[in-house]
């Protein structure tokens, strides 16, 4: 995945196997049309049923104070879940890149497992572990502390969804990248966080804005594990997705595309500024690149 | 340099809003109703009302969260700690399941209130396309060949099982208590089921929105809701000669209740539900109230007159015949093959 | 500014493979040494344990008279040359150079004038005038290579440590830094142990010659007592096609040369 990262002009300009007009034609077509067909499409479908009927209609959706609740418990959860994944994933990453240590192999397929299992498992997981009759539930139940079917779990099974992306970039770039710069800074008399600060974070940085941005895009649209934990409260446990499969089910079409019409902006955003960011640096990006 | 930091300011300012904004709600009492699908837009209006009442009476705010799913799934999501006041599910069998794994419910639950703590009733109809094109009259032409028939999965769907038997009730009468014959209808039924969906919400928006089938298995409150939400002119209510008393309980979930200091609202809560109040709205949404007294002439003349077999009587309750059609291994698992 | 580096009987060993078997080495202060053997015989391990970067299993490293295992990295002062140059690929050739004195704590930390005056003049001295805003990307390989040499010179190193420092560079660009190399510790006098697995380079380069395999040195001393006189077969077999007309001539002690840092 990394390699989206890498910017285009790195690519050899011209045609390395020398296709014919027509069959690159055809492939460009092809491409296309897909793209069209099953991402393009849909996408429009989605802001079309948001405004069929009419702009007011629209807008009138969100001064629904349970619509409300739900976009700020989306950026609630999407703001805890974010960086602490960035966090954690970058140490995870620095671990397994730049250190030997027993046990690297099962904590790389265990980095994986949020993206190997269904997110509904995911969601069940934490239902055993904390529910009332889970492992940890009596004593939770004891301590009066909520964590399934109120916030903390819709947080808790977000984290374990989303954590693999911000990892799953570095790593490759990381283990790519090698250990010698951060071994020249320590030579050169750096601190630990000193290297970390300006010759490791500096290498990644593009990756993990890129992991960032897709861990981001999940978090806020994860509906599977957080349909598990959720409880559906109206007003109070209900995320994006989940109050737009509400509004869907209560024949409220327009309100409901109207709110997938914002978690599709949001998306779109969050591509948007990947792809400005790419542009905008696009030399500096160049020049980490072709080292 | 000062706009930036001013604007990260606002922003922190943002961030700090949006979590006490999470914090406890100010109301005086919050009440959580985890209900089943086709009572949204009921206990929308309702809950408003019951608020509105309570204040007048005890000068208590009281806020009520609702919380809607297949009625299997809230039961267990209770069972695993979702901290309901109140349930109002499909199916008294649904309670059962909270009462037999939990303490938070007494086993006698059902005795607590009125008509088995059901206060109010529906029963199962057909909804066709306009103008009937299929020709639909009665249980025996769901099975025929060539009509699409749309409901859902009766393991998974308190409604579907108040399908299955309804059309049990009928193939029974039908067939002269040949149970060979019976399971034969049935399984053909089931043969002509293209989309089994696991809730009644799912379904309704197949048949509705998707235009998938003919005819569509439905609550009779659902059907009269797709006819207000799609338009009369798109559909037709058929009535068949036979149908079956579905009574969905509610009960107060006395643990949780009790735990939050809320046992005397949520009492009066369901209470209010056989209040004329409450159910002049129910019959206004669809539902057949308990006390036809209370409820608008004009909302009760929607409620056609029909056979009605009840679970307690033809079926020996809800365990009996969970245990006989719905448990696995039962009837429907020994007729129903998909086959696509 | 240069000292000894004195080596007693080093340990090391990757998991069951060992990598050294207890290898003492005496390093006289300016004196140019290199570690010559196949892959796999341990030179760059040594190398990489004298500098600080590899644990080692048992054994001493001394600097002059300081015990260098009581030093932490930063205290060490080495000067580390990698065979891929491991330049900070995001940081231009100025703060490359400047990294060593910018991470120094605040106290001892040279001026901003004087970091820049410093880079110029080690900038110079590698034949690199006026590249200063250069990314590493945009350079050459031996002019990399030449930049990684100034930025591990630029912290005073006690010193200078090369690991296959010409190992990735094409073979014309390799004689010309040699020639430019030999000329460099001509000028600087640096203590320095290099990494090499060619020949050629070796007798062409060293003052004295250490031979490895399998985590021993089989023999050490100068180009021509190790091709007059090999003392195992393993020498032998590894020196014979060199021209010793190509080793560098008898010097004068090290001692007298000019010191530039």
């Amino acid at each position: 995945m990394s390699d989206a990262v890498l910017p285009a002009i790195e690519r050899p300009r011209a045609q390395p196997m020398g296709e014919s007009g027509l069959v690159k034609g055809l492939l460009i077509g092809t491409a296309l049309l897909f793209l069209t067909a099953f991402l393009f499409l849909p996408l429009i479908t989605v802001f079309l049923e948001g405004f069929r009927k009419g702009a007011d209609v629209f807008f009138d959706s969100f001064s629904d104070p349970d619509t409300m609740a739900a976009v700020k418990l989306t950026l609630l959860v999407a703001a805890i879940a974010v960086p602490f994944n960035a966090l954690v994933g970058i140490a995870a990453s620095w671990a397994i890149a730049k250190f030997n240590f027993a046990g690297k192999n099962l904590l790389l397929t265990l980095i994986d497992l949020p993206f190997s299992i269904s997110p509904v498992i995911s969601g069940l997981v934490y239902v055993l572990l904390f529910s009332a009759h889970g492992w940890l539930g009596p004593w939770l139940i004891a301590n009066d502390i909520e964590i399934i079917f109120a916030v903390p779990g819709i947080v808790l099974a977000t984290v374990f969804v989303t954590f693999p992306f911000v990892a799953r970039e570095l790593i490759p770039l990381m283990q790519s990248q090698g250990t010698s710069e951060e071994e020249a800074a320590l030579t050169l008399g750096a601190s630990g966080f000193h290297t970390f600060l300006r010759v490791t974070l500096p290498n990644i940085k593009w990756a993990l804005l890129y992991g960032v941005l897709l861990c981001n895009a999940r978090a806020m649209g994860e509906f599977g594990a957080v349909s598990v934990v959720s409880g559906h409260i109206r007003g109070l446990t209900n995320t994006m997705p989940l109050h737009i499969e509400i509004l869907y089910n209560e024949y409220n079409f327009v309100a409901a595309f109207a709110v997938a019409t914002l978690l599709a902006g949001l998306a779109l955003l969050t591509l948007v500024a990947k792809s400005f960011l790419e542009w905008r640096y696009a030399g500096e990006l160049a020049a980490s690149h072709r080292h | 340099m000062l706009i930036p930091s001013r604007r990260k300011l606002t922003l922190g300012a943002a961030a700090l809003a949006l979590a006490l904004s999470f914090g406890p709600a100010l109301a005086d009492k919050t009440l959580l109703n985890v209900s089943y699908d086709p009572t949204r837009e009921f206990y929308k209006e309702f809950n408003e009302a019951f608020a509105a009442d309570w204040k007048a009476k005890k000068g208590e705010v009281v806020t009520i969260n609702q919380s809607h799913g297949g009625s299997g799934k809230q039961a267990r999501a209770v069972i695993d700690g979702l901290d309901a006041d109140v349930v109002t599910l499909a199916l008294a069998g649904d309670i059962d399941q909270i009462a037999n794994k939990t303490d938070k419910l007494p086993k006698d639950w059902a005795s607590k209130l009125p008509h088995n703590s059901a206060p109010y009733t529906s029963t199962i109809v057909f909804l066709v396309r306009k103008g009937n094109p299929k020709g639909i009259k009665d249980w025996g032409d769901l099975a025929k060949e060539g009509v699409a028939v749309i409901t859902p999965n009766p393991k998974t769907s308190g409604g579907a099982r108040w399908n299955y038997l309804a059309a049990w009730a009928w193939a029974e009468k039908a067939f002269g208590g040949d149970e060979t014959k019976v399971k034969q209808y049935i399984a053909d039924l089931y043969r002509n089921v293209p989309v089994l969906d696991t809730g009644a919400r799912g379904s309704t928006t197949t048949f509705a929105q998707r235009g998938i089938g003919d005819v569509f298995i439905s609550w009779e409150n659902e059907a009269f809701l797709v006819q207000k939400e799609f338009g009369a002119d798109n559909f037709d209510i058929i009535v068949p000669s036979l149908s079956i008393k579905a009574e969905p309980p509610v009960a107060v979930v006395e643990g949780v209740a009790k735990a939050k200091g809320n046992e005397e609202v949520a009492k009066a809560y369901l209470e209010f539900l056989y209040s004329p109040a409450g159910q002049k709205l129910a019959a206004k949404h669809f539902f057949r109230p308990v006390d036809e007294a209370a409820a608008d002439p004009a909302d009760l003349a929607r409620f056609p007159k029909l056979e009605l077999v009840s679970i307690d009587t033809d079926f020996g309750g809800w365990a009996a015949a969970q245990k006989k059609h719905f448990a696995d291994g039962g009837v429907f698992d020994e007729i129903y093959r998909p086959t696509n | 500014m240069s000292v000894a580096v004195t080596v007693k009987n080093l340990t090391k060993s990757f998991g069951r493979y060992p990598a050294l078997g207890g290898v003492s080495l005496q390093v006289e202060a300016g004196e140019l040494v290199a570690l010559l053997g196949p892959s796999g015989s341990g030179k760059t391990t040594l190398l990489r344990a004298v500098a600080g970067l590899e644990q080692i299993d048992g054994g001493q490293v001394f600097f002059g008279d300081i015990d260098a295992n009581q030093l932490t990295l930063r205290e060490r002062r080495i000067g580390f040359v990698f065979q891929h140059y491991a330049l900070f690929r995001h940081m231009p050739v100025m703060d490359n150079i400047a990294f060593g004195l910018r991470a120094r704590p605040r106290k001892t930390r040279p001026s901003a004038q004087a970091i820049r005056d410093k880079v110029s003049e080690l900038l110079s001295l590698v034949q690199l005038d006026g590249l200063e805003a250069r990314y590493p990307s945009q350079l050459s390989g031996g002019q990399r290579q030449r930049v990684a040499l100034a930025r591990a010179l630029a912290i005073e190193p006690r010193v200078l440590l090369l690991d296959e420092p010409f190992g990735a560079l094409d073979a014309k660009v390799r004689k010309d830094l040699r020639k430019w190399l030999r000329d460099l510790h001509q000028r600087t006098g640096h203590t320095t142990l290099f990494v090499t697995h060619d020949q050629d380079e070796a007798f062409e380069l060293a003052d004295r010659i250490a031979i490895l395999n399998l985590g021993k040195i089989e023999q050490i001393g100068t180009a021509a007592e190790i091709v007059r006189s090999p003392k195992t077969s393993f020498v032998e077999d590894f020196v014979q096609d060199i021209d010793l007309k190509r080793a560098p001539p008898a010097r004068d002690k090290p001692a007298a040369r000019l010191s530039l840092i």
